[in-house]
């Protein structure tokens, strides 16, 4: 049995509007509203907050953030192999992401004219990082060769290893087991 | 078949950038909270379980809105400590607000008026129909807190209301 004196409390007011109670709570503060217009009054005003924001229509959206969401996988800087999109595999038309729990294919031959130079980035950085590899290989092979430089570059452990004009064009000065590096020009292929 | 991102992004973003107009009140910060939800997604693909994506979505917007709002108050903390609501020069015209969202410009002003926390409790309620139990999950905080702030966040916005439109008719008097 209620006692009048008493009120809802707010919190009971907010999910008596937003049907939120449940069967035997929704009842007594239905029959503390019969005889109490203090309350009603306080369940009308949050029922007129709620009124106002629900009537809001759709928010139109600008025209071309669509386009620049859609061109996020070739835009969006995506942080190292361990946090990222998980597996990505590249097929004739197709970016496939595979996660732990499902995969998104990015259709890439839809479209793709469209999107213009932003769609090629994902896969230049791809490019880009293959080259630098293959430029790596390239040094260590180079590096494993022995006796083409004139010089002994066994001979101070210590002392990174600088080999110059090796393999011209393609390297021009190769500095290994130097962490500052000693910026020698044209090093970076 | 899994779906394409432009599917993703066709189906889900007038949703999110809705809910980030909601929350921030103007069209810049809610292109910018949409822009960054998406990637956040992009890069958190793997993460993501089937039948909890407009929940995630939900929290992944939300979030970022409450970490730039904090962010704004920290800086207007140290220049301005009386006012810790909203950058100048970012609000819009009513006119402008009418134009991008049809919604009153009086109530996305009251709701602009909100503190942060409130506002997203009530937006997710009364414009995205959120259940108490998914604004919870959402915003990860109780039941009773869900409760709370969507009460006071409602009697905060009709005092708002009755503040900017006196003569709005079911706001100022009792009846209808």
């Amino acid at each position: 049995m209620s006692i009048p004196e008493s009120h809802l409390a707010q919190e009971a007011i907010a999910a008596l509007v937003d049907g939120e109670l449940s069967a035997g709570p929704a009842g007594r503060a239905a029959r503390h509203l019969a005889g109490c217009t203090t309350c009603r009054m306080a369940v009308a005003a949050q029922r007129e907050a709620k009124e106002a924001l629900h009537g809001s229509a759709d928010v139109a959206m600008p025209g071309d953030l669509m386009s620049r969401l859609c061109a996020i996988p070739f835009t969006a800087e995506v942080p190292g192999s361990g946090t990222g999109p998980g597996d990505v595999r590249a097929s004739a038309g197709e970016l496939t992401v595979t996660g732990s729990s499902g995969a998104f294919s990015l259709d890439l031959t839809e479209g793709a004219h469209r999107r213009g130079s932003a769609g090629g980035r994902w896969f230049r950085r791809g490019v880009a990082g293959t080259i630098v590899g293959l430029g790596a290989g390239v040094t260590a092979l180079a590096l494993t060769l022995p006796g083409d430089t004139g010089r002994a570059p066994a001979a101070d452990p210590v002392q990174p290893q600088q080999h110059t004009e090796v393999a011209p064009p393609v390297l021009r000065t190769v500095t290994v087991g130097s962490p500052g590096g000693l910026g020698a020009p044209g090093g970076t292929p | 078949m899994a779906p394409t991102w432009e599917q993703v992004v066709r189906d889900h973003s007038a949703r999110v950038y809705r809910l980030a107009y909601r929350l921030s009140g103007n069209p810049q910060d809610a292109e910018d909270l949409t822009q960054e939800t998406f990637v956040r997604v992009f890069r958190s693909l793997a993460d993501y379980s089937p039948g909890t994506f407009e929940g995630w979505l939900h929290r992944i917007t939300t979030n970022l809105f409450l970490d730039m709002v904090r962010r704004r108050q920290r800086i207007r903390f140290d220049a301005l400590p009386d006012d810790t609501e909203r950058l100048p020069g970012r609000a819009p015209s009513p006119e402008q607000v009418y134009a991008d969202t049809h919604l009153d410009p009086q109530v996305q002003a009251a709701l602009d008026a909100l503190s942060p926390e409130f506002r997203v409790a009530v937006v997710l309620c009364d414009i995205e129909g959120l259940t108490y139990e998914e604004i919870a999950a959402t915003l990860g905080i109780k039941l009773g807190t869900v409760r709370s702030r969507i009460h006071r966040g409602r009697v905060q916005l009709r005092e708002a209301l009755a503040h900017l439109a006196p003569r709005r008719t079911g706001v100022t008097g009792e009846g209808s």
